[in-house]
């Protein structure tokens, strides 16, 4: 017979199977279905052929024709579908979209985290002003006028008058402290308190050293608090802020307001107590100062002599931010530069 | 305070290394700084607190370290000499100002080089060498505390010495060789005519020992350390001698500071003592009285367990005198040089301090259910930030100190601020009255640092009169949102702000407020709104106006504020939130679109459709605002859509109708509206 249909089928199964794309399929078709293509030759050969090859040849090329035809259809869908596919595809690896979220400072972070510690131990939080009298800052904590305990403390004053003492001015509390005062005043113990707040002192600003920061004041009186107790409260607290490896030492030091009186210095994070330029090689970092409340703290707010201890403690919040997350420079609190504060 | 410690051990035996030395002070309270290695010795800086100026000398560290290491204490050999006959001159005038005077007039020395065990001593210290007459003064002061002066006796006018205060005018040029203006705050050691030191703070020129002098009349005294504190603060000269007398020098050792003076002098100098005079104003006793310290005082503060025994072993090695009153309590004098030890707690800490803290129990306090209530405004003001910060907002925290300048170029120069009477610089010179300024700069500081889009705010307060007042403080500038899906991202506009501020309000519960036009200074005109709950002003916001935002140098740029009182934001903020029932009934919904004219406001609409609507009306939702050729001139557009629903039952389709008439009807008759 003039055309083997069994191998036309075969190649053009091959070439069809082998179109990477419809360009390619098309030409496919057009091979042997275009007008100039193979079956319009096989069927212009009908014309020419034997007679009794033709009813085999017409058979032939129409079986052959139908086939071409759906195979090329049908991978001609394949090919569509498959292209769409790629079309449709998202790139998962885009980056997501939601609104931006802000940022609470990192201080008002720590004084809260700090907060919460106490507070989970019982205290409650009290805050005092900042505009504050000299009784309260100084006179009622024991830290006479004219005195060298006062070098600790320059302070800052206003030129508002002091209601009490109308010959003084009011001043912008150089530490916490006063606020024990005012609490005191206003409450009998049993009482456990912490009182956090912004503080002022007339310091030139460098790395370490602000004219406004910020501290924690701690104050708790009943009538058996005792200095064991003191080292319990702050073992438990550092624990809890710094992690249960810190090392800790109470060191005697001297505040006019507490007696006995304590610093508290944790293990250096940099060196781990071996010394280095952080710890001034010395291995240890002062972290806060504390104490028993000194009698005459008790007597300047009249509650009665010999009923009551109490301790109290003091920290500096950006110390403690400084420490915990390796900040070396303190102005950094306070430019706010957004790079700086969406940090935490 | 530095020591040596080759020098310390000429009064304390001890072998230990140098680190567990430091660490012994340390735990003992004299916190060691820093550890030197000067030559073969070794030099500690110690840091010794205001109350313990008995430990800024050598023998008053070895005093510690004896009670620290159970070590007994080596004094220094003084000889014994008889006082001669002849009285020097010295009067004392200001009996409060000197308690106390010594002097000792020494001729025929031989002022010149010191030797070198002497100069080998100071230099430790970083002392540097003078002659051998000063430098043993130094010597004496760093050994047992003792401030002391030598003055040229030859020069002293008169041959004499009064202690007075300085007279106004009087002026005097001291060692350092400046001038000095006294006033009468002032104590002086004069001769017949002039001063020739400021007392306890430095010495006269005029008077000094030089290797000219043939006669010296050495000063050991007693002056009152408020007065001392004074002058060397108004003159602002600090020395060795005022640093000690302001803190407080033992008044025994004005005797045997002189004492050991003059035996090194007579030993290093040569001369002969031929005048001496103790002037004695006050007479103090050498101990103070007994302080009654009960045992069981000890251990109940404490929470330990200590013996009487092991309490007076130790006072003992600190110089304390006990006597055992009871089987549990001691009666406990302190010597002179401890002014700081009066009352019981004193003694205490004392006992714990050389015991070791380290070495005392550790307990849990317990603490009680108490009275005293938790600040009522901070868990409101924590949760105000956090609804900022979930809108996106940072929060910034800044100095409560500004400049005068800074509230001027802010448009607030209405308002004073309290005033600082000793500021650092004019950046601090008031608190102030706004938190306006410090976000202000806070913009500046970030657009100058290429950050561009800012939304920030603060909890802080404002300042005026007496009084300290609780604000949040909001600013943005520049996008309000970033997404790459989108190509255009809207800057921030006037509704980005509105909508914060009404987000905090509805955060607090505050539900009926109203926005009136505010024509403050800080921002734009018809830009700015004042917040109004009832009668009751909150705050303010809007967008700041242009020159502000000039006058701070930030371009091409617009900025919105918002500043709302947190007190009164407390105050009205409602804690209380009722359920709302929700209606299994359904909803039907009808748009409104009207016309109205500019002049209408937006809140004039809501309110007749609210009261126009009556109980079926569940929600008005405010879909656009639209101007456009559609709509007559003078004119805009507003569309609502309303959703009626019964809590009871399904709403019929007439009764809908006919309160939705009555609200289109109502806009037509009462603001003209054109319905569309």
């Amino acid at each position: 017979m003039l055309w083997d249909f069994e191998d036309i089928k075969e190649k053009a199964q091959k070439e069809i199977a082998a179109s990477p794309d419809l360009d390619a399929l098309e030409a496919v078709r057009i091979k042997y279905l275009g007008r100039k293509g193979l079956l319009p030759e096989i069927f212009a050969s009908l014309a020419t052929a034997p007679k009794e090859e033709k009813p085999l040849i017409g058979k032939g090329a129409n079986i052959l024709r139908n086939w071409l035809t759906q195979a090329i259809e049908d991978t001609k869908k394949g090919l569509q579908d498959s292209l769409q596919e790629t079309t449709d595809k998202i790139d998962i690896t885009l980056p997501g979209v939601a609104p931006e979220s802000g940022h609470r400072h990192i201080l008002t972070q720590i004084i809260d985290e700090i907060c919460q510690i106490f507070v989970g131990l019982g205290f409650v939080v009290q805050e005092g002003p900042e505009m504050e009298t000299e009784f309260h800052n100084f006179a009622a904590l024991n830290i006479p006028v004219d005195h060298p305990s006062r070098d600790a403390f320059d302070t800052f004053y206003l030129e508002s008058a002091d209601p009490d003492n109308p010959n003084r001015n009011l001043l912008l509390r150089s530490h916490t402290s006063p606020g024990q005062i005012r609490i005191m005043e206003k409450y009998k113990p049993p009482l456990a308190v912490v009182i956090p707040g912004k503080v002022y002192r007339p310091d030139a600003v460098d790395a370490s050293h602000s004219f406004m920061f910020h501290q924690i004041e701690g104050l708790l009186v009943d009538e058996a608090v005792k200095f064991s107790d003191l080292k319990g409260l702050l073992t438990v607290f550092c624990q809890r802020f710094f992690g249960e490896n810190i090392l800790m030492r109470f060191r005697p030091h001297f505040f006019p307001f507490t007696e006995p009186s304590a610093e508290v210095d944790i293990s250096c994070y940099i060196c781990n107590g071996k010394g280095c330029s952080v710890c001034g090689r010395k291995g240890w970092l002062e972290i806060l100062g504390c104490g028993m409340v000194n009698p005459k703290v008790f007597a300047a707010v009249k509650y009665p002599k010999g009923k009551y201890t109490g301790l109290a403690f003091g920290m500096g919040v950006e110390r403690m931010a400084m420490l915990k997350y390796g900040i070396h420079d303190i102005r950094i609190f306070f430019e706010n530069d957004k790079r700086f504060l969406t940090q935490f | 305070m530095k020591i040596s410690v080759k020098w310390l051990k000429d009064y304390i035996s001890f072998s230990i290394p140098v680190e567990k030395l430091a660490h012994k002070l340390t735990m003992a309270g004299l916190e060691v700084e820093k550890i030197e290695a000067v030559g073969d010795d070794t030099v500690l800086d110690l840091e010794i607190t205001p109350n313990r100026p008995d430990c800024l000398n050598f023998q008053g560290i070895a005093r510690e370290l004896a009670a620290v290491l159970d070590k007994q204490l080596k004094k220094p050999k003084v000889k014994k000499m008889l006082p001669p006959k002849a009285k020097c001159e010295i009067e004392i005038l200001d009996k409060k100002g000197c308690g106390r005077y010594i002097g000792t007039l020494i001729e025929s020395v031989c002022v010149r080089e010191s030797p070198s065990w002497l100069t080998v001593r100071l230099a430790a210290l970083g002392n540097r060498t003078i002659n051998n007459v000063v430098d043993i003064t130094n010597f004496c002061l760093f050994e047992n505390g003792q401030p002391l002066h030598a003055f040229d006796y030859d020069k002293l006018i008169g041959g004499r010495i009064v202690v007075r205060r300085a007279r106004a005018g009087e002026k005097i040029v001291t060692l350092d060789g400046v001038e000095r203006l006294l006033d009468p705050s002032i104590l002086v050691i004069a001769d017949a005519q002039r001063p020739v030191a400021i007392a306890g703070v430095m010495g006269g020129q005029e008077t000094e020992v030089t290797e000219q002098t043939q006669r010296i009349l050495l000063e050991s005294a007693h002056f009152d350390p408020i007065l001392i504190r004074k002058a060397s603060r108004a003159l602002g000269i600090k020395t060795d001698s005022s640093y000690r007398f302001e803190r407080g020098v033992d008044f025994t050792t004005v005797e045997s500071g002189a004492a050991r003076a003059v035996s090194l002098i007579l030993r290093e100098a040569n001369g002969t003592v031929v005048a001496r005079k103790d002037a004695f104003p006050a007479r103090p006793k050498a101990r103070g009285k007994a302080i009654p310290v009960k045992m069981e005082d000890v251990n109940s503060l404490l929470g330990s367990d200590l013996s009487l025994a092991k309490c007076r072993t130790i006072l003992k090695k600190l110089d304390f005198h006990v006597t055992k009153a009871s089987a549990n309590m001691m009666k406990v004098t302190a010597p002179s040089s401890r002014g700081d030890v009066k009352d019981p707690v004193d003694v205490i800490e004392e006992v714990a301090r050389i015991v070791g803290y380290d070495n005392l129990p550790l307990t849990l306090p317990l603490i009680k259910a108490q009275n005293v209530p938790s600040q009522e405004d901070y868990p409101f003001i924590n949760k105000v930030r956090d609804c900022l910060c979930g809108a996106g907002y940072s929060e910034i925290i800044s100095y409560a100190l500004i400049s005068r300048d800074s509230l001027e170029k802010s448009g607030l120069s209405q308002l004073s601020g309290i005033k600082v009477v000793n500021p650092l610089s004019l950046d601090q010179e008031i608190m102030r009255p706004s938190l306006f300024p410090s976000m202000l700069a806070v913009v500046k500081g970030n657009v100058n640092r290429g950050q561009k889009d800012i939304k920030i705010f603060e909890t802080g307060k404002t300042y005026r009169g007496k009084k300290e007042q609780k604000e949040v403080a909001i600013m943005m500038t520049g996008k309000v949102y970033h997404d790459w899906r989108r190509l255009e991202n809207k800057n921030a506009d006037f509704f980005d702000l509105k909508g914060i501020v009404q987000r905090v309000l509805t955060r607090a519960g505050i539900k009926d407020f109203i926005c009136d036009p505010d024509e403050n200074s800080m921002y734009q005109k018809n830009c700015g709104a004042k917040i109004m709950a009832g009668k009751k002003a909150l705050g303010t916001f809007g967008q700041v106006d242009q020159d502000i935002l000039q006058q701070w140098d930030i371009k091409h740029r617009t900025v919105f504020f918002a500043h709302i009182d947190l007190a009164q934001l407390f105050l009205l903020s409602s804690r209380k939130k009722a359920f709302q029932g929700i209606s299994d009934f359904p909803a039907m919904t009808r748009d409104i679109s009207v016309a109205v004219r500019q002049d209408v406001p937006y809140q004039k609409v809501m309110d007749i459709v609210s009261r126009q609507a009556g109980p079926l009306l569940e929600n008005i939702a405010f879909l656009e605002e639209y101007r456009g050729e559609k709509i007559p001139q003078g004119y805009r557009g507003l569309i609502f859509s309303l959703t009626y629903q019964s809590p009871q039952r399904t709403l019929v389709e007439d009764e809908v109708n006919k309160v939705h008439g009555d609200i289109t009807q109502a806009l037509v008759d009462e603001i003209g509206g054109i319905l569309r």
